[in-house]
């Protein structure tokens, strides 16, 4: 499923993590060359097959980036999946490289310990 | 002194009957004393369920070894006219179906005794898992005010991302993803118990610190819990006694971090949400959040 490179300079990017229960998670504009750079990296990467890991109901979820099309990549336990208008896929991402990248792109100060904790692996 | 002893087993095809005598009517009674009395759940008589339900043993003459000419045994329990006892012998359907047992000489083919104590193991068990269920249910207490479990409700595209969970432990849909104390005009002001807690008693929630997870007479119990200078989450206690909640934009589950219910949120896996501030209690129609 390619996405198309055109969209990025109409759309605006956010990017997230999905951490918080009672406030809103946490979100921020993505500049369009990280978009860019994330894009090649999910084109080169391996179909997943299998079930999506699980998630917590509490604490940190995973990193997602959107647009406002609707399409929608979410990082998750080394899983990468994007949602578009035409469908779902996932794809592998071990070293989970696509969801620390867009982690990266947080302002200062605005994402709790945990998450950053967790983007670095550890628990 | 002759007994009859009926193996209370089947549904269609008449129940088998043995007939014990002399010696061996002897040994039957003296298994079957009864020891110490039943008490609570364990003296109520067992229901007529399909598959074992016990031996009913007659005493074809006069009664004798301290028992009632009419009784039934059903896992090591006596029942009959004034009798809710113990018997001496707690595995007496073994004793009945073992290799010299008076089960084998039933022209019911060899299999039968094996096939009686399988039906005798599994009632057993189906009647301890009984008295679990039960127990657990007595434990946890119906909420009668509580809110229906219904996830399906909530979990759909139109309401799941705009509703948190403090919009659901207090059942109530805005589609804003409701903060404490915004309708009020008092939002809480710091993500620790004490602010949170005070913006939600703006919300006309009532602080009940000393609930101890007791459902109210009227209303029904939420709780709130604070990662601290994070965020705030809450629970909320439903109808059928075990709490649920809703993690921010996600679906509703029952399950805590652990993928395990919920009897009591302060003692769920919480992730990072550590410290337990209280319980409250929300009086339907009588809240507003925003």
């Amino acid at each position: 499923m390619a996405t198309s490179k055109s969209d990025k300079n109409t759309n605006q990017w956010i990017g997230g993590a999905l951490v918080f229960s009672g406030r809103p998670d946490p979100t921020w504009s993505v500049p369009d060359l990280v978009v860019s750079k994330l894009e090649s990296y999910w084109a080169h990467l391996q179909p997943w097959v299998g079930s999506l890991p699980v998630t917590p109901g509490l604490g940190y979820r995973g990193s997602f980036l959107r647009d406002a099309s609707g399409t929608e990549w979410h990082g998750y336990g080394g899983v990468l999946t994007l949602r578009t208008s035409k469908g779902i896929q996932s794809r592998q991402d071990p070293a989970r490289q696509f969801e620390k990248l867009v982690l990266a792109t947080a302002p200062a100060g605005l994402l709790p310990e945990e998450v950053k904790r967790a983007s670095q692996g550890k628990k | 002194m002759a007994l009859r002893i009926t193996v209370d087993i089947f549904s269609g095809r008449p129940n088998p009957v043995i007939e014990v005598e002399g010696p061996e009517a002897d040994e039957v009674l003296r298994r079957l004393k009864p020891g110490r009395k039943l008490s609570g759940r364990e003296a109520a008589e067992p229901e007529p369920i399909l598959g074992y339900r016990g031996l009913v043993i007659d005493q074809t003459g006069a009664a004798s070894g301290g028992l009632p000419g009419h009784i039934r045994y059903l896992h090591g329990n006596l029942f009959g006219t004034r009798l809710s006892h113990r018997a001496e012998d707690e595995r007496f359907e073994d004793f009945i179906a073992g290799s010299a047992g008076p089960l084998r000489r039933l022209s019911l083919g060899e299999g039968f005794p094996d096939l009686f104590g399988k039906e005798v193991d599994r009632s057993r068990k189906a009647s301890a898992e009984h008295v679990e269920r039960e127990h657990h249910r007595r434990r946890h207490h119906h909420c009668k005010c509580g809110p229906l479990f219904e996830p399906a409700w909530w979990n759909v595209p139109q309401r799941q991302p705009f509703n948190n969970c403090y919009n659901y432990a207090t059942n109530y849909r805005t589609d804003t993803f409701a903060q404490p104390g915004l309708a009020a005009g008092s939002m809480y002001t710091a993500l620790n118990c004490p602010s949170v807690g005070q913006a939600a008693v703006k919300d006309d929630l009532i602080s009940t610190p000393k609930a101890n997870n007791k459902c109210p007479k009227e209303g029904h119990l939420v709780a709130l819990v604070i990662w601290p200078g994070v965020d705030f989450h809450w629970y909320r206690k439903d109808r059928n006694g075990l709490w649920s909640h809703k993690p921010g934009g996600t679906p509703v589950r029952n399950v805590d971090n652990s993928n395990h219910l919920i009897p009591d949120p302060r003692t769920a896996n919480r992730g990072p949400y550590t410290n337990f501030c209280t319980f409250m209690v929300v009086m339907h129609g009588h809240i507003k959040i925003r």
